[in-house]
């Protein structure tokens, strides 16, 4: 293939890549703390249209991407009051927040269908954007690009470098040992449930207003389900979780690709080659398991001391 | 050496406050009282633990240790009592108050985070600094190890560990928040000798260095070795307070530990023996060393030893948990893979775990559930269950033994320690067994429940052979017709529980002292 071919193609894959970064973040994030969160969909989607609705009424997309965050993470909040407070079923708990959030960001997003906002346009990075190659596919973009880039290497520095950040790995690897050592296990839970679900709102708002700039029904389409299932393919790191998240945006960018110029595969089966790599990342994963990170204690639910 | 040791119940002194050196202690424990129910796990305990030396808490299982280092620990509240933190009362109502009071527990199982460093482990939780900086964190931890003989890698991970490094991490750990008291919980149950050794040798350098140490353990040489002061735990009370240069030996010690006063009588009258219902000949694992023995119909064979001698790996390999090697396990005349491969063997044989709890009964079921888990036998029609019969066979079972509550519907959690027990029996014997393993029946029952017990297991050694392995001199003396004693793997010797000769000198048997090569029968 030639390069005309391949740098759009690569750039588009960075771009539909990135809202499933900043999803597959935040669960990583979530789930370092030991809590399993299966409702990244629904957080992302309540992200999607929060920040769409701020930009369009404030016309501050800036300010449109913030509120999804936080939005994001008062959903998440109502997992953490079911799996922190009343001791519920992560499972349980995260599909209905998936469901709950396709729900009402559907039903409250009913009237702006098709309705546009003001959202994030690509600009280049002087210097980095001339740079053969490298340049016109990852520094031709929106801001929200650039920030993504940023994440990872902040969280893993939070993680590895800080106290907070190994206080909320102790408590999702053992929290027997962190109580034993005199520190909150169910505040940790919650900084990761809450600090999590902020990126994910973050994803959800990329799609809205940088990705296409409207609301449209089921704008999330999957994505949320793809995080969760990145974070097994990226062994808990957040490092990996970017390798993954390209590799998932170059498949749906191809796919758009090979259905705009006309083959002959059905779209259909198209349509479901992300979602068929998903299964087929999670087998490959779970083959060789040595350099996982997977938190011991993930999923199991703390009983609240006092 | 047949001579009873007086017991002496410490405080009857006028409880003085200072040490024989005449410093103030460390902490100072004053009549420390729990119960759980109407069992008592620690009765008007008085201890104290001093700057520089090391206090051995002796005990059986389920004598209370644990639950008295819990209580210092902050994670149980003693029923009354106080505790004394260099001669200041003190309540510590929360483990956090426990450790800021310098109070420092490792335990059984290491409260380590596996996949992280060592370093990581150390500095969790810890007050300080955001920003960690692992070069000094890795230099300090360094230098502590060093300061105590440790040789640990501050940049390994928990999971590449031995479980001798594992140990010193955690002890590095309360170290470096600077505990003044270390509790060990039988620290050495999971090293090897040589691991045992350099934990000594750390120990040794903390009294130097001033912390005060607390040695639970019921390793009777071990204690010999390092203690500088003992204490003897028995039923939840503390039975006896030593210095260690003042005990002439482990048999001594033993005797002190297990104890003989007779609490409780029942009436037991021998039977004819019948035929030979479990035959061990010879059997050797990693544990047990060429273990021979034989039950027959009509009699209790009761086991004794300090617990960890071997007795779990032979109940486990009796009881069909654990394969042994062809030809040495015989039940019922017929070879351990015989008996075990006709799916009918569950009629000849019953199990009664120590674990009443986690291994006989499943605590969130009722108990025509718990009944049904292994005595299904004429309550099936094909693969249907019948439960009205069984329910009816149940309900009278649950009167016949005087379960309470009498209710079939109740939850085996519902049940009291002693109720849950008799329920056990009330199952197993109802099959009729032909042998039975009985594990410590009557642990942290009380009185009334044990008796209870007791009377059920002489009825059933009508039927059956029983072999009964326990802690409990007293018990095994009450119950028995035979008794072995059990010590590192090997019996030590069998003998008829009416040999007083013997029977003096089961402590020293059970400290390893007399082997059954010199004293064969």
């Amino acid at each position: 293939m030639s390069p005309e071919i391949i740098i759009p193609l690569l750039a588009a894959a960075v771009q539909s890549g990135t809202p499933i970064l900043y999803a597959t973040l935040g669960e990583i994030f979530t789930e370092k703390s030991g809590v399993l969160n299966l409702g990244v969909e629904g957080a992302m989607i309540i992200g999607a249209l929060t920040g769409f609705l701020v930009s369009r009424y404030t016309g501050s997309p800036a300010l449109g991407f913030l509120a999804a965050g936080v939005a994001g993470s008062l959903a998440t909040a109502l997992h953490g009051i079911v799996c922190l407070w009343f001791l519920g079923n992560q499972v349980v708990s995260g599909l209905a927040l998936t469901i709950l959030g396709a729900g009402l960001a559907n039903y409250i997003g009913t009237p702006f269908v098709g309705l546009s906002a003001p959202g994030f346009s690509p600009f280049a990075v002087p210097f980095l954007s001339s740079i053969p190659f490298l340049g016109p596919v990852f520094f031709q973009h929106d801001i929200l690009v650039y920030v993504s880039y940023c994440i990872p290497v902040v969280m893993v520095l939070f993680l590895t470098r800080t106290r907070f950040g190994l206080s909320l790995r102790a408590a999702g690897e053992y929290p027997a040992a962190a109580t034993a050592t005199g520190l909150n296990v169910i505040a940790y839970r919650w900084l990761g449930i809450v600090g999590g679900g902020f990126f994910m709102g973050l994803g959800g708002a990329y799609l809205s207003l940088a990705y296409t700039h409207l609301w449209t029904t089921n704008l999330t389409a999957g994505r949320g389900w793809i995080a969760v299932a990145l974070v097994i393919f990226a062994f808990w790191r957040p490092g990996r979780a970017v390798f993954g998240a390209y590799l998932f945006g170059g498949i749906m960018a191809l796919q758009l690709r090979m259905q705009a110029s006309g083959t002959q595969i059905s779209s259909s089966i198209l349509l479901m080659l992300p979602y068929a790599l998903t299964v087929f990342v999670l087998v490959l994963s779970s083959w060789r398991k040595g350099t996982s990170e997977e938190p011991a204690a993930l999923g199991v639910n703390v009983e609240p001391t006092e | 050496m047949g001579h009873r040791i007086p017991v002496c119940y410490t405080n009857c002194g006028d409880g003085e406050k200072l040490t024989m050196t005449g410093a103030v202690p460390l902490i100072r424990l004053e009549n420390i009282s729990k119960s759980f129910g109407s069992v008592y796990a620690n009765e008007d305990v008085s201890l104290e633990i001093e700057e520089g030396k090391i206090l051995a808490l002796l005990g059986e299982n389920g004598a209370g240790k644990s639950t008295l280092m819990s209580i210092l620990a902050g994670q149980l509240q003693p029923d009354s009592g106080t505790i004394y933190l260099q001669g200041q009362p003190v309540v510590f109502s929360t483990t956090e108050k426990a450790i800021s009071g310098g109070i420092g527990m490792v335990y059984q199982h290491f409260k380590l985070v596996d996949a992280m460093t060592v370093v990581e482990n150390i500095f969790l939780g810890q007050k300080g600094a955001s920003w960690l900086r692992w070069k000094e964190m890795r230099r300090a931890v360094r230098d502590l190890a060093e300061l105590y003989g440790m040789d640990v890698d501050p940049a390994a991970r928990i999971s590449e560990l031995s479980m001798g490094e594992r140990q010193q991490v955690e002890i590095l750990k309360l170290l470096h928040r600077k505990s003044s008291i270390l509790i060990f919980d039988e620290p050495t149950a999971v090293l090897t000798p040589r691991e045992a050794d350099n934990l000594f040798a750390t120990m040794k350098k903390m009294i130097e260095l001033g912390k005060g140490i607390v040695f639970i353990s019921h390793k009777l040489d071990e204690v010999m070795a390092i203690a500088d002061n003992i204490a003897i735990l028995r039923r939840g009370q503390i039975v006896d307070k030593i210095a260690a240069d003042k005990v002439s030996s482990t048999a001594e010690l033993a005797e002190r530990m297990v104890g003989r006063e007779v609490l409780l009588k029942v009436d037991r009258q021998p039977l004819e023996p019948r035929q030979i219902v479990l035959k061990v000949t010879g059997l050797s694992d990693s544990v047990l060393k060429e273990v021979t023995l034989s039950v027959r119909q009509g009699e209790i064979l009761g086991l004794v030893g300090v617990a960890g001698n071997g007795q779990k790996p032979l109940v486990e390999t009796i009881c069909g948990l654990k394969k042994p090697t062809r030809d040495r396990v015989r039940i019922l005349g017929m070879d351990w893979a015989r008996f075990f491969k006709n799916p009918e063997w569950d009629k000849a044989l019953s199990y009664i775990p120590e674990d009443r709890q986690g291994l006989a009964t499943c605590q969130g079921l009722d108990l025509l559930d718990n009944f049904l888990l292994t005595t299904r036998d004429g309550f099936c029609k094909g693969p249907w269950l019948q439960r009205e019969t069984a329910r009816n066979k149940a309900v009278r079972v649950i009167e016949d033994f005087d379960i309470r509550p009498p209710d079939i519907n109740a939850f085996a959690w519902q049940l009291s320690g002693g109720n849950l027990q008799k329920m056990v029996l009330a199952r197993e014997f109802f099959r009729k067994p032909r042998l039975i393993v009985a594990e410590q029946p009557t642990q942290g029952l009380d009185i009334a429940a044990t008796e209870d017990v007791w009377n059920l297991l002489l009825k059933a050694r009508e039927a059956a052979g029983i072999l009964l392995v326990t802690g409990d001199i007293a018990e095994a003396l009450a119950l028995s017709d035979r008794i072995g004693v059990m010590y590192n793997g090997r019996i030590v010797e069998i003998f008829y529980s009416d040999d007083e000769e013997k029977i003096d000198l089961i402590p020293q048997m059970m400290a390893g002292l007399r082997s059954s090569e010199n004293s064969k029968t």
